[in-house]
């Protein structure tokens, strides 16, 4: 019987991580992230997790190490971390993807220069080849905490995959989330088998980290593998967010990105994570006062929906960008993977980079609102202002 | 879309009453959402939390910054115009203290209503913890929640006896609140009162803090330091009688010093609250 109860960002990561059956967790606490260890620990102690072990490591970087062990054996693992303690994790997850180690990881964000979120942290790995989610509610975070192991340990992806969500506006706020039964989610997601053999010779192998065993000697060879598994998880999140929308009625788009009022608009804006709650309460309005102006959240970042925004770049004059994260001296990520993205298209929209919510300041409705209205400002003069746009 | 603003302090469940708002609407089969509002808080520091409720699932994910309604958990809190600014106009404010509605110094266009949930607290459940205490009050001047709703979200928080407890304080202040009474004075005043005291208490005066403070008995103290070593605040000074005397703006009133005496001569006496 499907069951809801009112319950915080964390909570709905730790009831995801009984729905999918998770055999070994470990971690280190660290704010906003600590209170999924404890709904864990409470679940483990009310008898909802039998055959569960959580090991309480001394530090992240040990965190990292004994799920990537306990997955490399064939246990469904779990680690949940934010801001610094996922730096401290940095040289370990490396081996994680580099080992095709399927495992989920919550990442409850906490910017890199204060205690309040914004996306620096996660952004900060994008390099190591892990699957990168972010989400926006608790039922997302639910949902797709359960359907990060039903991508992560496909034959085509094997890898770990990374679901983010903002600290406290998410991890501590508190809304109804639905919960699928055991038995559903037992038949939709079987036990995790991991590849029979663990060494180099293996078809199914590692990537490893020198590489050369499988490629004849080529030093490239690990990171071309890596490359094409991290490209294959494309269609496999797109397949799983389809299962999951027949299995449970809920429906995430395509799963790497999700669009909201798109038909017919004139422009659209881009927002990741809780914001896009916001953006999408903004886009009502803008529609309401005439104002044709689409939201397209993107739920993927590595890897990048570079088609779908290919494909989106004929429809709309232009693109107005938000960012809650900036690489400095380097600009907004998603700024610039749009941006490249389009390039080979051989249309042009007018691309308008905004950047804001950092370190925890609020984006409100309203402020979408007049990002709305900007890119429409920006669609009729056929350019943009200078990337940043700062919010 | 009808929202709220909760003010309170650390140790007080104003978070745990958001909580149990947002799923006491949804019992009554609305949509709810319940944001607290973080900072490196502690025991007895000043905190907001909010909730909305509507007929479709909340997607807006900022503060609550004009809301319907107030409540506030505190006593001294309840004294300041911060629990009834920024509301929409025609809003409520529902304030914990012992004073009648028409006797709180707080202005604008709103109603005032009171409760003395901290009395009800002490009575019902032995501590000053406000929170069930004030939410049965809630439920009879807001119609956006029932008071079934109300116990049924209380049980899920606390089950079993506690529940028991809670339930009876929020029965209690469901009976006991006052009427809706419209504020005397129309035009806010200018001045705001910082009483949002962050950080560390040896840097702040947090004496706006204490429900109970520490008084001590120099005839039965042995002046054996107990109390300064164990006080986390570092609110104790030393007398030159050998007798430990409070630091008023640093003292939150958390009462370890007086569970730490070996000769119990420090007893927690509970602070009047005046009006200005």
């Amino acid at each position: 019987m499907v069951d809801y109860e009112v319950m915080v960002g964390n909570k709905a990561c730790a009831v995801a991580c009984k729905l999918a059956r998770v055999k070994v967790a470990a971690a280190f606490p660290i704010t906003p992230q600590t209170s999924i260890t404890e709904y864990l620990s409470e679940l483990y102690a009310s008898g909802e997790m039998p055959g569960f072990e959580f090991v309480n490591a001394e530090g992240e970087l040990s965190a990292q190490i004994i799920v990537q062990a306990a997955a490399r054996v064939g246990a469904r693992s779990f680690t949940c971390t934010a801001g610094p303690g996922l730096q401290f994790m940095h040289h370990p997850m490396n081996d994680t993807a580099s080992g095709r180690t399927p495992l989920v990881m919550a990442v409850v964000h906490r910017g890199l220069k204060s205690m309040q979120p914004d996306h620096s942290d996660l952004m900060d790995q994008s390099w190591l080849g892990w699957v990168h989610l972010y989400v926006e509610n608790a039922q997302e975070i639910l949902d797709t905490t359960i359907m990060g192991y039903k991508i992560g340990e496909d034959a085509r992806v094997r890898l770990p995959v990374a679901v983010g969500y903002d600290g406290y506006v998410l991890s501590y706020t508190a809304e109804p989330v639905e919960i699928p039964p055991q038995d559903m989610i037992d038949n939709w997601l079987p036990p995790y088998k991991p590849p029979r053999s663990l060494f180099y010779d293996s078809p199914e192998a590692p990537i490893g980290r020198g590489g050369g065993d499988r490629g004849g000697g080529d030093p490239n060879m690990a990171w071309k593998i890596h490359h094409g598994a991290v490209e294959a998880a494309e269609s496999v999140i797109k397949e799983v967010t389809a299962d999951w929308a027949k299995l449970t009625g809920r429906s995430y788009g395509n799963g790497m990105i999700q669009e909201y009022k798109t038909e017919g608009a004139e422009v659209i804006l881009t927002a990741m994570g809780t914001v896009a709650g916001s953006a999408s309460a903004a886009v009502d309005k803008l529609w309401k006062d005439g104002k044709k102006v689409g939201l397209v959240k993107i739920r993927s970042f590595v890897p990048f929906p570079r088609k779908d925004f290919q494909e989106l770049a004929g429809k709309y004059s232009a693109i107005g960008v938000f960012d809650r994260s900036i690489q400095p001296g380097m600009g907004g990520p998603s700024y610039r993977e749009i941006k490249n993205s389009l390039f080979d298209t051989g249309s042009y929209p007018v691309v308008a980079g905004f950047v804001g919510g950092l370190s925890g300041k609020e984006v409100t409705v309203n402020d979408f609102v007049k990002l709305g209205e900007k890119t429409l400002e920006f669609a009729k003069a056929k350019k943009a202002d200078a990337h940043p746009i700062w919010v | 879309m009808i929202e709220i603003r909760l003010h309170g302090r650390g140790g007080q469940g104003a978070v745990t009453a958001s909580r149990i708002i947002a799923a006491a609407a949804f019992e009554d089969g609305r949509y709810s959402q319940a944001i607290p509002m973080y900072g490196t808080e502690r025991r007895g520091a000043p905190l907001t939390a909010y909730v909305r409720i509507d007929n479709v699932r909340v997607r807006e994910r900022e503060l609550v910054h004009t809301p319907d309604y107030s409540i506030c958990f505190d006593e001294f809190i309840s004294m300041n115009q911060i629990i009834a600014n920024s509301l929409k106009p025609g809003g409520v404010v529902l304030a914990n203290t012992k004073f009648k509605a028409e006797e709180l110094p707080l202005a604008g266009d709103i109603k005032i209503a009171t409760v003395d949930a901290t009395g009800i607290a002490l009575k019902h459940l032995g501590r000053p913890i406000t929170n069930t205490a004030i939410l049965g009050a809630f439920a009879k001047i807001c119609p956006e929640i029932s008071m079934k709703g109300v116990e049924k979200a209380i049980y899920k928080y606390f089950p079993g006896r506690i529940g028991d407890m809670n339930i009876a304080a929020a029965r209690a202040s469901y009976e006991q609140v006052s009427e809706l009474v419209p504020a005397i004075n129309k035009e806010a005043p200018k001045e705001v009162v910082e009483i949002v005291s962050g950080g560390y208490g040896a840097l702040k005066d947090v004496s706006g803090w204490r429900v109970f403070e520490p008084v001590v008995d120099e005839e039965k103290c042995i002046g054996c330091k107990n109390c300064w070593i164990y006080c986390p605040e570092a609110a104790l000074e030393w007398t030159a009688n050998n007798k430990p005397a409070m630091i008023s703006r640093s003292c939150k009133g958390c009462g370890v010093c007086a569970n730490e005496c070996p000769v119990k001569a420090i007893e927690m006496k509970r602070v009047e609250v005046k009006k200005k």
